[in-house]
């Protein structure tokens, strides 16, 4: 530890290399397309991002849980929540933030916790868990829209917009990082970290490994609740298949943010700036009126890309013998 | 509550000048304790009674019931039948390590768990704090956590990730975790033998102070000095039943190892080992030229003959297991390696290079680089001559089983059926299917690491009657062993290795067990 400098700590940190790609994305597309940054253009701009951001954050806690932690389940929950506020809550008393926001972020903790649950007490491989929930709740989303509803104008376009001044993107994306940086301040996401780098060695000092593995389903959930708001807000209807952009992409964001994904490493942060990188390769890709093929040919080459060049660079930092 | 009640014993002020182990107050009481794992019944009908302070030891062979006690009493596991009190008020079933704790009971396991991510103060404080809420506050964390381990290891590096540090430091990590959480009963099972020499000696002055203190330490090693250094009382357990509880002093080697094995014909100590004379060959198979294990590091000169047994030692971290593993074709910092085998000189670059030298590696981490858990006996014991046994790409496992046998036989492998799991046996016979598969490769030079950790009595033996015959074949057999007395009693030479250097060579005749240690610290004695 003693006689590193300054530099070479930040280079090992984790964000050093998604936080310099995201920068270089950000000025190519401020190159390719100057009005990518023109004032009127940032709130909706961030409301585009603000689903895969959301979608990154709530897939991190079930991967940094470890022991082969995922959530696959995370976008169409999004997609139930978006479904769930356009066509029961919205135009009801209920539909107000301040009921909806509690409601469809409980509703999105309930069904983590029941993955939470699947995956540590009956024991089934989270992969399986998350991808049975993830069929029938897409099952459920395509029952309730065969065809998409669209929303009758409300708050929600603020969140997409802006509230104020302020892009509402901000406020939605924000809100979750600033609970989960508070919870950085409590045992909890050093519990979960611990649980995920070595779940024996937790257990044997006394950490209730179930009931933190749980409770990250749950924290991932109720994320992917808030990111169902922020769908609406995008795509201001109920949609059934929308969610579908979101299942893979929510992954990569976390891989390319730096989150280890045998769990153990890395945090919602990461998830955020890797959403970003993303999200800006995709903007630069349309802009450049490249074909939705090569885009994706773009996101899985850019993906291992950096995951290779990522574990490179973090090797000066990792754990030795 | 606990507090309530030692206060109580308190009032009858202790005669310290009496035989402490004979007059505390029984502090854990258990009672024909059975649990089975399938149809292994590894505990019988097991008492023990843990008294006030004193230093209680159990002592077994592997399969004993020695860690499947230790982890009933650590909320690991829950007993079939059996009861066990805690202060005189019967324990309720415990179903978690944590609840384990909440009741004073902290347990230090052979395994070295930490998390290596984490900082060592994490590490340290791990599981304390609820869900939520801290119960320690930090800067009372920092300063427990310095103070405590700071007893067991010089300039504790508390912000380092744990993983970083050597073995013998996360163990001691371990320590400190069960040490700042003040328990009524500390449980050491096999604690002690990922320590180095140093470390070792001062967890032993800690565990002195917890005693006078009044701290109950039941203390669970396989080294026969620890526990004659340590333990006020000891009890024998065998198959799952005890046998015996020895005061101090009537604990000697002899009579430990007769009533853990239960035969009087197994009761020499450790099998000794034919002269080297007429064993060991002039045929040099590896020659070591100007090997450094460190940049700044003197180079290393030796030579290994056909036959020999050598033995390498040092503190942990010394630079022993570095050598090993040069040895075995891991390129080192300078110099090189070169192996003689087949008459044709070969620099060693790679542990390929090795292999195919005849050079075989039995590792350390029997876990972690040795047996594959999820695979069978057979298998395990296969995978490293699986190409003998092809015809036309295709493997005959009669050929396999047959060999298998035949090694099993050697070796006294006890198993259920070869197709089982080789998780379902214990760790010395793991160890023993290991060798065996690499000894079946016939080769030229046996590399082993510290082969006879946490290996019972009985299978030791074994194993050093399998090396002995292995070097009277003219294998040059070079072992790392943490164990002084088998170092004493198996090898022709032992290099000694200290801060990453050769420091000493010592011939059989030359070493005695003061001597070695003494090495170990660089203090030689000429």
């Amino acid at each position: 530890m003693t006689g590193t400098s300054t530099l070479s700590r930040l280079v090992g940190r984790p964000s050093a290399f998604c936080l310099t790609l995201l920068v270089l994305l950000v000025v190519i597309n401020f190159i390719v397309q100057p009005s990518f940054a023109a004032p009127g253009q940032i709130a909706p701009t961030l409301g585009d991002l603000a689903p895969f951001a959301l979608a990154g954050m709530a897939s991190t806690p079930a991967i940094l849980a470890g022991g082969g932690g995922i959530d696959l389940s995370v976008a169409p929950l999004m997609g139930f929540t978006n479904i769930l506020l356009v066509t029961r809550l919205l135009g009801t008393p209920l539909g107000k933030p301040l009921a909806a926001v509690p409601i469809l972020v409980a509703i999105g903790a309930c069904v983590g916790l029941i993955n939470g649950v699947m995956v540590t007490k009956l024991r089934i491989p989270p992969v399986i868990a998350t991808l049975g929930t993830y069929f029938v709740l897409s099952g459920v989303d395509l029952g309730l829209v065969p065809n998409p509803v669209t929303a009758p104008p409300n708050w929600t376009n603020n969140v997409a917009g802006s509230i104020g001044p302020i892009p509402g993107a901000l406020l939605i994306v924000g809100l979750p990082l600033l609970l989960w940086l508070g919870l950085r301040r409590t045992p909890f996401v050093e519990a979960l970290l611990a649980v995920g780098d070595h779940d024996a060695a937790a257990f044997s000092a006394g950490m209730n490994i179930d009931a933190v593995r749980i409770a990250a389903y749950a924290l991932g959930g109720a994320i992917a609740g808030v990111g169902g708001i922020a769908l609406t807000g995008l795509v201001a209807s109920a949609d059934s298949q929308v969610f579908g952009d979101y299942v893979l992409v929510a992954l990569a964001a976390v891989a390319l943010g730096g989150t280890n994904m045998a769990g153990g490493r890395g945090g919602m942060m990461l998830s955020v700036i890797g959403a970003g990188c993303v999200f800006m390769l995709e903007n630069l890709l349309t802009d450049l009126h490249a074909s939705a093929y090569f885009i994706q040919v773009a996101y899985g080459g850019v993906l291992l890309v950096a995951i290779l060049l990522g574990s490179r660079l973090f090797t000066r930092r990792a754990v030795s013998t | 509550m606990a507090d309530i009640a030692e206060n109580h014993t308190f009032a009858a002020p202790v005669d310290q000048t009496v035989d402490r182990g004979a007059s505390g107050e029984v502090v854990l009481r258990v009672q024909h304790l059975a649990k089975a794992f399938g149809p292994t019944q590894a505990l019988r009908d097991l008492s023990i009674e843990l008294r006030r302070g004193e230093v209680l030891s159990i002592m077994g062979e592997n399969a004993s019931g020695k860690s499947t006690l230790v982890k009933i009493l650590s909320g690991v596991h829950r007993p079939d039948s059996g009861t066990i009190e805690l202060g005189g008020a019967p324990l309720p079933p415990l179903h978690s390590p944590r609840q384990a704790q909440a009741m004073g009971i902290a347990t230090v396991f052979q395994e070295i768990l930490v998390v290596p991510q984490q900082p060592v103060l994490t590490n340290i404080w791990l599981g304390s704090d609820g869900l939520l809420r801290r119960q320690v506050p930090l800067e009372q964390r920092r300063a427990r956590g310095t103070t405590v381990l700071a007893e067991l290891i010089d300039d504790p590096p508390l912000q380092a990730p744990a993983g970083s540090l050597p073995l013998s430091d996360r163990q001691a990590v371990c320590v400190a975790r069960a040490l700042v959480r003040e328990p009524r009963i500390l449980i050491l099972d096999e604690a002690t033998s990922t320590l180095d020499v140093a470390t070792r000696d001062r967890l032993f002055r800690v565990i002195r102070r917890l005693r006078a203190a009044g701290t109950s330490i039941l203390f669970i090693s396989h080294r026969m000095e620890e526990v004659e250094e340590i333990a006020d009382r000891v009890t024998i357990v065998r198959s799952g039943e005890n046998v015996a509880t020895l005061q101090r002093g009537e604990a000697d080697v002899q009579r430990m190892v007769e009533l853990m094995t239960g035969t009087k014909a197994a009761a020499q100590e450790l099998r000794k080992v034919p002269d080297a004379r007429g064993r060991v060959r002039d045929e040099v198979v590896v020659q070591v030229s100007g090997v450094r294990l460190r940049h700044q590091g003197a180079p290393i000169h030796a030579e290994i003959r056909a036959g020999e047994l050598v033995g390498v030692a040092g503190l942990e971290g010394h630079g022993q297991d570095r050598f090993l593993r040069v040895l075995a074709g891991v390129p080192p910092v300078g110099g090189e390696v070169v192996c003689l085998t087949d008459g044709q000189a070969r620099t060693l670059r790679s542990p390929a290079d090795a292999l195919a030298s005849g050079i075989a590696y039995v590792p350390k981490d029997r876990r972690g680089e040795g047996i594959f858990e999820t695979r069978s006996i057979l298998e395990n014991f296969q995978v490293a001559t699986l190409d003998a046994d092809g015809r036309f790409g295709l493997v005959r496992r009669s050929v396999t089983e047959r060999r298998f046998d035949r090694y099993a036989e050697l070796m006294r492998i006890v198993t259920g059926h070869r197709s089982n799991l080789i998780t379902s046996l214990s760790g010395g016979t793991q160890q023993k299917v290991l060798i065996a598969r690499w000894l079946a490769t016939s080769p030229k030079v046996l590399l082993l690491n510290d082969p006879t950790r946490g290996v019972d009595v009985g299978t030791k033996n074994d194993i050093y009657g399998v090396l002995a015959d292995a070097a009277s074949q003219g294998v040059a057999v070079i072992m790392l062993s943490t164990e002084v007395i088998e170092l004493i009693e198996l090898m022709d030479r032992v290099l000694v290795f200290r801060e990453g250097e050769l420091h000493r060579e010592l011939r059989r005749g030359e070493f005695s067990n003061a001597r070695l240690v003494a090495s170990y610290f660089g203090q030689d004695a000429e």
